[in-house]
């Protein structure tokens, strides 16, 4: 299962764009969002359930590594990158902290924590690198797959920096979704608001407006993308979800809020379904922010 | 962390004894063929196989089948190390036991089919958010579920998301000539009509119904319209639960196959 290979280095981060960065706190239940996100690329590019429970266990350790131990009880922040280029996937789980590298030099004598021989036993091959500068620690895994690939190459690095936030909410979770292309938005970020909106109190009903939401968002913004990527800012506090969408072109709101000849449309779905929107500014493109609340 | 009371039984020195007391044992049994040190080593690290069946199986098989299998992994192990390659065992039973667990999946048409498991429990979930909302009147969110069924949010979140990919299958059939990229359902949705997706799949199954067996139509009928569980079929039709299952998968997969034609003519 764990055949030696050749010590060169996995390289996911260092040359290549990732297909998803998901930048989180370091909490036990964020770990959750890390697995949908997962789920989501596995339906793209037709992982088989059992490479995704490898993936999915492998990848759940390593956050649960830093959810843990990176920080010391403290808070923290936890990323996660994810790179598909079949037959190969990559994924970085990466902290700030100093907490796992003693943990990893120890681990074949450390049988409290078998995280790391389950990482070294689902993963084609795993480094755990220390961050240089420090402090921090990078989990790198490669997963082979069967998968055909099926998911054309990011052409640009996924930033994007939102406008600072409104300050009225200082009690929100703060969570960054970068995906790319913007097309796996449309499996991945349904997914993750769902997580989100169950930890926020949404009912099953309300989870599924969200998710359709997302999805028409998502179909709607291809062309008005000012990337290839789609960024999404959100904020989670009980019965509130903050969403923010972008980088969009300046000056095509209309387009993206205006009816369709049938009377239908963006707009007026946002109307029904979300408790506020609005197009803002950020830099020399535009991003949409709308509010879901709970409801009944 | 579900897992954390595993690692603390390891930690607390179940496992960890002392190395010198496990290696010990295993040469009690491997040169001398003593069966007592080999239950003892089974006692000592059974621990590690239901941590990481906790860990492997989370949304899979029920617990007790798949330990099973972990605990066949775990006497491999114990069988196979090598004590004096100086390796602990744990880190060359942890690859034995996932590999055994593994193995399991494959050979049970898990790469293949959505776990059996999963498929229940978002039956399980469809059938509790009906018997909550009619009666409380409301949607429950998915703590309220989870509660209600013992299952964790995420078993939740996942059903939910399963239920919604096979009826989104169903929904986006019956509008040919439509743009696939379009939210075809998108301008209907946010109507009061809380039904209105069960009356649509009806719609999207009758209009197709004409190629499946009668039998396979009326096994599809309890399944979706009546809600009734797999067994609950099987004792109705008089077959297997089995025989159910594999002739739902099968009438799915050419409804699925149907209703797709359309988007993928274009």
């Amino acid at each position: 299962m764990n055949p030696q290979r050749p010590a060169s280095s996995i390289a996911a981060g260092a040359t290549a764009v990732p297909n998803i960065c998901l930048k989180l706190a370091n909490k036990a239940e964020n770990v959750l969002l890390v697995r949908q996100a997962l789920s989501g690329l596995a339906e793209v590019i037709l992982l088989d359930p059992v490479e995704l429970n490898d993936l999915n266990t492998a990848v759940t350790e390593a956050c649960n590594n830093v959810v843990l131990h990176a920080y010391d009880g403290a808070e923290g922040p936890l990323e996660v990158e994810i790179h598909a280029c079949p037959p190969a996937l990559r994924v970085v789980v990466r902290d700030y902290g100093g907490g796992i590298k003693p943990r990893v030099q120890s681990a074949e004598d450390a049988p409290g924590g078998i995280g790391l021989p389950v990482i070294r036993a689902l993963a084609h091959r795993a480094e755990f690198v220390a961050l240089d500068p420090g402090p921090g620690t990078e989990v790198r895994m490669e997963f082979a797959t069967a998968a055909p690939p099926t998911l054309e190459e990011p052409a640009t690095e996924l930033g994007f920096e939102f406008p600072p936030a409104e300050a009225d909410e200082p009690a929100a979770e703060m969570l960054e979704l970068a995906i790319a292309p913007s097309s796996l938005a449309r499996s991945v970020l349904p997914r993750v608001l769902s997580g989100l909106a169950a930890r926020a109190h949404f009912s099953t009903d309300r989870i599924a407006e969200a998710q359709l939401l997302a999805d028409t968002l998502i179909t709607r913004t291809y062309g008005l993308l000012g990337t290839s990527h789609l960024n999404v800012d959100m904020g989670v506090t009980p019965r509130m979800l903050d969403l923010r969408l972008g980088p969009l072109h300046a000056g095509r709101a209309e387009e993206l809020l205006g009816a369709d000849s049938d009377g239908s449309g963006l707009g007026g779905m946002l109307d029904r379904l979300a408790d506020s929107y609005e197009m803002a500014p950020a830099g020399s493109s535009e991003v949409l922010a709308l509010q879901l609340a709970a409801r009944r | 962390m579900p897992a954390s009371s595993a690692t603390a039984t390891l930690n607390a020195g179940a496992v960890l004894g002392s190395r010198e007391d496990t290696n010990e044992l295993f040469a009690r049994w491997q040169r001398d063929e003593d069966r007592a040190a080999r239950e003892a080593l089974v006692r000592r690290f059974m621990p590690l196989a239901r941590s990481l069946t906790r860990r492997y199986g989370r949304s899979s098989e029920p617990f007790e089948d798949l330990l099973q299998v972990a605990s066949l992994g775990l006497l491999k192990a114990i069988d196979r190390y090598d004590a004096t390659r100086g390796h602990a065992f744990q880190s060359f039973a942890v690859p034995t036991i996932l590999g055994e667990m593994r193995r399991y999946f494959r050979d049970s048409g898990w790469a293949i089919h959505v776990p059996r498991g999963a498929q229940e429990r978002a039956l399980k979930v469809r059938n509790a958010q009906t018997q909550i909302a009619g009666e409380t009147g409301h949607a429950p969110t998915v703590n309220q579920l989870a509660e209600f069924l013992e299952l964790d949010v995420e078993q939740v979140i996942d059903a939910l998301q399963a239920i919604q990919a096979y009826e989104t299958v169903s929904l986006d059939a019956p509008r040919p000539g439509g743009d696939e990229d379009a939210p075809s359902y998108g301008e209907t949705i946010g109507s009061d009509d809380a039904r209105y997706e069960l009356v649509e799949l009806d719609v999207t199954l009758a209009s197709v119904l004409g190629h499946i067996s009668p039998r396979e139509r009326l096994i599809l009928r309890m399944r979706f319209m009546e809600d009734l569980t797999q067994t609950e079929i099987a004792e109705r039709v008089g077959i297997s639960q089995m025989q159910v299952s594999r002739l739902l998968r099968r009438s799915l997969d050419q409804l699925r196959m149907l209703t797709r034609e359309p988007a993928e003519a274009r």
